[in-house]
């Protein structure tokens, strides 16, 4: 028997050896962190699409300092210990270079403080916490992509111009939502003094399994508010809109404002359902900018997959640009030398022209909002007019956003 | 007073929903003595069949009455092959085994369908919408409330006044006894079985013109029937009824008063009953 | 003799596994040095958890709030500056066991299903505090944790940043916390324990008084469950309210079946072929959850004792012959 229990011992360990993947060492190596699987997988495949159609066009323009890149991606499943686990698994098995990526907020908030234990960088696309880039901020941690500050500070601007005083929210029940109604009441404040808000037992806060709305659209409206500021997002605000519709919601006199509602994947799934005349706001609107390198972007998507980039695309397409300007700025692949290098970059992405402040590695970008309008040459509701909330204008000053990187330098 | 009678309405038409969820999971229960956890899993197929259906034939009442049908071979199947073996085992088995038909469906129609959003459209005969209390209310919401209670009394008919219903109920109380007696119990389970599947699916193509088709859509319905089923009387038709009402109405009113508290008021309810009244508030039977 | 040969080959068996646990950071690349740590970890939680089905026939379906409890109170402590490992530890297993003692005051006079409902619903209850009551738990993002303290032992300043070093931390407590739930499942109580599950009524007749014995193995399970949750808090520097969800305590259910729940040291042995198995199959798909259910299925209805089980059985027939 302790033979054939050393045989299985001895076969366990050649399966456990056997995974080392052994690679060549000339390639620069990029681990992306998505949700790939699970109810929230379409995310990770938008993230996955950029992410390889910037990989192909970088390799085919002679790669990073001449080294080619290869791209690693592992599952997140939207779980905090999981995505730690991705990472490990990048930074220990894969070896990678970058880390790129993170959908959710939650995700990114808890799993950000053990990257400055693997002292590998780390470019978030997605993930809209103000807290990765404040309180819990460190020097290996870096945003790319719009966040919940930003966009709700274009969304008070918004709000202000609007007129409306008595505003109330509704939001998914976790903290992207209630993290959503704190900032725009403070920030809309400041704009507004005489703006109120409804209490918190009063507003809305949907727990994130809802598919019923209908009784929390029946509170909205019973409320009486001048304003609803919407944090919802994917299949909630699908359901949401569509509930809302058939119970006359949209047809009331008060302003209506969602902040992820210029979603590609969500105005796909509702299409002409989606009403007309509202305001929507995103992190990335692929009609927005009319610069030459979004142009060539969204059309190279769209032959390539023959879609709109959706943001969570154009966060991780840029952000393979963001770290090849990195890498080239210093000369090399050397993980400190590419935190040093993205402290303070500024590089032209789809979007816009984006800066990487010193102080909190927030990308300094623009905020994109517009109203919704339909327009026969696309199957989706498009925005017309377009708003743009120009980055230095809606990205609160470091002393605001809790981080002390730039005061420990 | 307006505000009362739309919430009143919001709750009936999410109650009548998991009534029909529910009835067929108590069903199951009381029969085969299975706590299905794929329930919702087969209540998602429901939705996503019915969806396929209509993308064929532009029609969501054959959509509503073929993609059930559809997702009852699959029950048959999974009745047949799969939890046949279970029902002498420990529960532990049996629901690691429907948790294990859970995965693969909930994976498995990602894999057909992707995990995209898709929409269903109510169909033109109940698109409309009425004003009800100075408010716009949507005419399929009412459809929902009357349909669960006329499912819900053809069911009972069947249950009571037609021969294949007493076997079934007979087995429920005495599978041996009905054994004894020549009631082919093997195909009674299987019936069952594809009762349940029947009314899960059906749940799941009414509820497509309501919500966003998403492969984990069955994930919330299923714990809240399965309170439904254990404060109604585990395998109880009339519990699974009031269960559900209860549940529903809780729903409602709860996002209205509850607060912070609405997200754990299920499951208070749960233990309560549990503690209180072990068996549910109704006794097992149809 | 027979028992005795057992045991004795028990022994030696128990001995090369633990040396080869030991030794193996050694060998075995650093990423699979984590995985063996949350194999570990995950492994104590599912012999805890085996406790009750195994050896009591309960089928708890709420170990997750425990195992969440032992995750927050060592991230609070953390986050308030605590620096003795020791009182984190003590204190993770303290409230997980008040908490264990509480639920299963209440629970353990119901079985089968009624007791998996009502687990369920006291762990959710748990989860709708963890995930609402931002101000403490950090709502639904949980709590981050900085700063792992030192360890002084024997006169040694021991950090915990390397994931070797965490290894070993989790490997001997874990080995520590295994040694004693071992004691527990072959003393007097282990063994009445197991008549309860084989008939209830026996027990009473000859004295057992069910309930208490029921309530006090719910305790020692959760005791020990909320150490593994310390020791997952300190190895991903976090808490979050996805331990005490409901879908996080079928972790270990599913890792004690597939491993067996006949014996001892099968939910260990389902932790490490739940880890591997998902290693190897997310290397070719996204649709792990897909495979495991099509692995489950089989397990679920042709190994009846769990494959560690089985082929512990089929081991044992033959020694007996």
């Amino acid at each position: 028997m302790k033979k054939r229990a050393l045989s299985i011992m001895i076969a366990l360990a050649f399966v456990l050896v056997s995974f080392v993947g052994v690679h060549a060492a000339s390639t620069v190596k990029i681990g992306f962190t998505y949700i790939m699987s699970g109810p929230f997988s379409a995310y990770g495949q938008f993230a996955r699409q950029g992410a390889e159609m910037a990989i192909e066009e970088i390799n085919a323009a002679g790669g990073i300092n001449g080294q080619q890149v290869e791209g690693f991606f592992e599952d997140s499943t939207g779980k905090a210990d999981v995505a730690l686990r991705a990472i490990r698994k990048h930074v220990y098995q894969n070896k990678v270079d970058i880390l790129i990526g993170l959908d959710s907020s939650g995700v990114a908030k808890t799993v950000v403080p053990s990257i400055e234990q693997m002292k590998t960088p780390l470019i978030i696309t997605h993930a809209a916490t103000p807290d990765v880039t404040g309180s819990v901020c460190n020097k290996y941690t870096f945003r790319i992509s719009l966040n919940l500050a930003q966009n709700v500070k274009a969304a008070s601007l918004l709000a202000n111009e609007t007129g409306a005083k008595k505003w109330t929210t509704v939001g998914p029940d976790y903290s992207f939502g209630h993290q959503s109604w704190e900032y725009f009441e403070k920030y809309l404040k400041q704009l507004n003094p005489q703006a109120t808000f409804l209490p918190k037992d009063q507003v809305v806060f949907s727990p994130f399994k809802t598919t019923d709305f209908s009784s929390y659209i029946t509170k909205v409206m019973n409320s009486k508010p001048d304003g609803v500021f919407i944090s919802l997002w994917g299949g909630n605000l699908i359901d949401f809109v569509r509930q809302a519709s058939s119970m006359g919601f949209f047809k009331q006199k008060y302003e209506v404002l969602f902040s992820l509602g210029a979603a590609t994947e969500v105005l796909t799934a509702l299409g002409d359902k989606m009403p007309e005349g509202l305001w929507v706001g995103t992190r990335y609107w692929f009609l927005a900018n009319n610069s030459a390198l979004n142009k060539k972007f969204v059309a190279a998507y769209f032959k390539k997959y023959g879609a709109y980039p959706s943001y969570n695309a154009h966060g991780a397409y840029s952000a393979v640009y963001a770290y090849k300007a990195a890498a080239e700025k210093a000369g090399s692949t050397d993980k400190m030398a590419i935190v040093n290098a993205l402290e303070g970059l500024t590089i032209e992405i789809p979007t816009g022209v984006i800066t990487f402040r010193k102080g909190d590695h927030q990308a300094v970008t623009d905020a994109h909002w517009g109203k919704t309008a339909a327009d026969p040459n696309y199957p989706l509701r498009i925005l017309k007019p377009i708003k743009i909330f120009k980055g230095k204008n809606v990205t609160p000053a470091i002393s605001e956003t809790g981080c002390s990187l730039g005061a420990a330098m | 007073m307006d505000f009362l009678l739309l919430n009143i309405l919001n709750g009936l038409s999410w109650g009548m929903l998991l009534f029909l969820i529910a009835v067929g999971l108590t069903t199951v229960f009381g029969v085969l003595g299975v706590l299905n956890f794929a329930h919702g899993s087969l209540f998602m197929l429901g939705a996503y069949l019915c969806m396929q259906v209509m993308q064929y034939f532009d029609s969501f009442w054959l959509g509503l009455l073929l993609g059930p049908l559809c997702a009852v071979i699959i029950g048959v199947l999974v009745e047949k092959y799969l939890l046949k073996r279970v029902y002498n085992r420990d529960v532990s088995f049996q629901l690691l085994l429907t948790f294990a038909i859970l995965l693969i469906l909930d994976d498995g129609v990602r894999m057909i369908w992707g995990s995209g959003y898709h929409v269903v459209d109510p169909p033109e005969l109940l698109a409309g919408i009425m004003t009800i209390a100075g408010q716009d209310y949507p005419v399929y919401r009412l459809f929902l409330i009357v349909i669960g209670p006329v499912i819900g009394g053809i069911l009972w008919s069947f249950f009571h006044f037609t021969k294949w219903g007493k076997i079934i109920r007979a087995a429920s109380f005495d599978n041996i006894m009905a054994e004894g007696v020549g009631i082919n119990v093997p195909l009674i389970y299987t019936l069952v079985f594809a009762l349940g599947t029947w009314l899960a699916a059906l749940g799941g193509a009414l509820a497509a013109p309501q919500q966003s088709l998403v492969p984990s859509m069955g994930e919330k319905i299923i714990i809240e029937s399965f309170i439904v089923v254990v404060i109604g009387g585990m395998g109880s038709f009339p519990g699974a009824f009031v269960g559900a009402l209860l549940l529903g109405l809780l729903g409602s009113f709860g996002t209205m008063f509850a607060g912070q508290l609405q997200m754990a008021i299920p499951y208070l309810l749960l233990a309560a009953v549990l503690l209180i009244k072990p068996n549910g508030l109704f006794k097992k039977g149809v | 003799m027979i028992v005795l040969k057992i045991k004795y080959h028990t022994l030696i068996l128990t001995g090369i596994l633990v040396t080869l646990l030991f030794l193996s950071p050694l060998v075995i690349p650093v990423y699979w040095v984590i995985l063996l740590s949350e194999i570990l970890i995950m492994g104590l939680m599912a012999v805890s958890f085996n406790l009750l089905l195994g050896y009591a026939g309960l089928l708890s379906f709420g170990q997750g709030a425990f195992f969440g409890l032992g995750a927050y109170t060592a991230a609070l402590m953390l986050q308030a500056g605590y620096e003795n490992l020791f009182l984190i530890f003590l204190a993770g297993i303290l409230v997980a066991m008040l908490a264990a003692l509480i639920v299963g005051f209440f629970s353990v006079r119901l079985d089968e299903i009624f007791f998996a409902m009502i687990t369920l619903a006291f762990g959710m209850m748990f989860f709708s505090i963890a995930h609402n009551w931002r101000d403490v738990t950090g709502g639904s993002d949980g709590l981050p944790v900085f700063n792992l303290p030192n360890l002084q032992l024997f006169g040694l300043d021991l950090t915990f940043y390397s994931p070797i070093s965490m290894y070993y931390l989790i490997f001997t407590t874990v080995l520590i916390a295994l040694f004693l739930l071992w004691l527990v499942v072959h003393s007097p109580f282990g063994l009445i324990l197991k008549a309860t599950r084989e008939n209830k009524q026996r027990v009473s007749f000859v004295g057992g008084n069910v309930r208490k014995l029921r309530i006090v193995a719910f305790t020692i399970s959760g005791a020990f469950t909320g150490l593994a949750g310390v020791l997952f808090c300190l190895f991903n520097n976090m808490a979050t309210p996805e331990f005490m969800h409901w879908s996080f305590s079928t972790k270990p259910i599913i890792m004690a079946i597939i491993g067996g729940t006949g014996s001892f040291f099968g939910p260990l042995f389902g932790a490490g072929i739940f880890f591997v198995l998902e290693q190897i199959i997310i290397r070719y798909t996204e649709n792990w959850m897909f495979f495991l259910g099509i692995i489950l299925v089989p397990v679920v209805l042709f190994f009846p004792q769990g494959v560690f089980g089985t082929l512990q059985n089929r081991f044992f027939k033959q020694r007996s012959k």
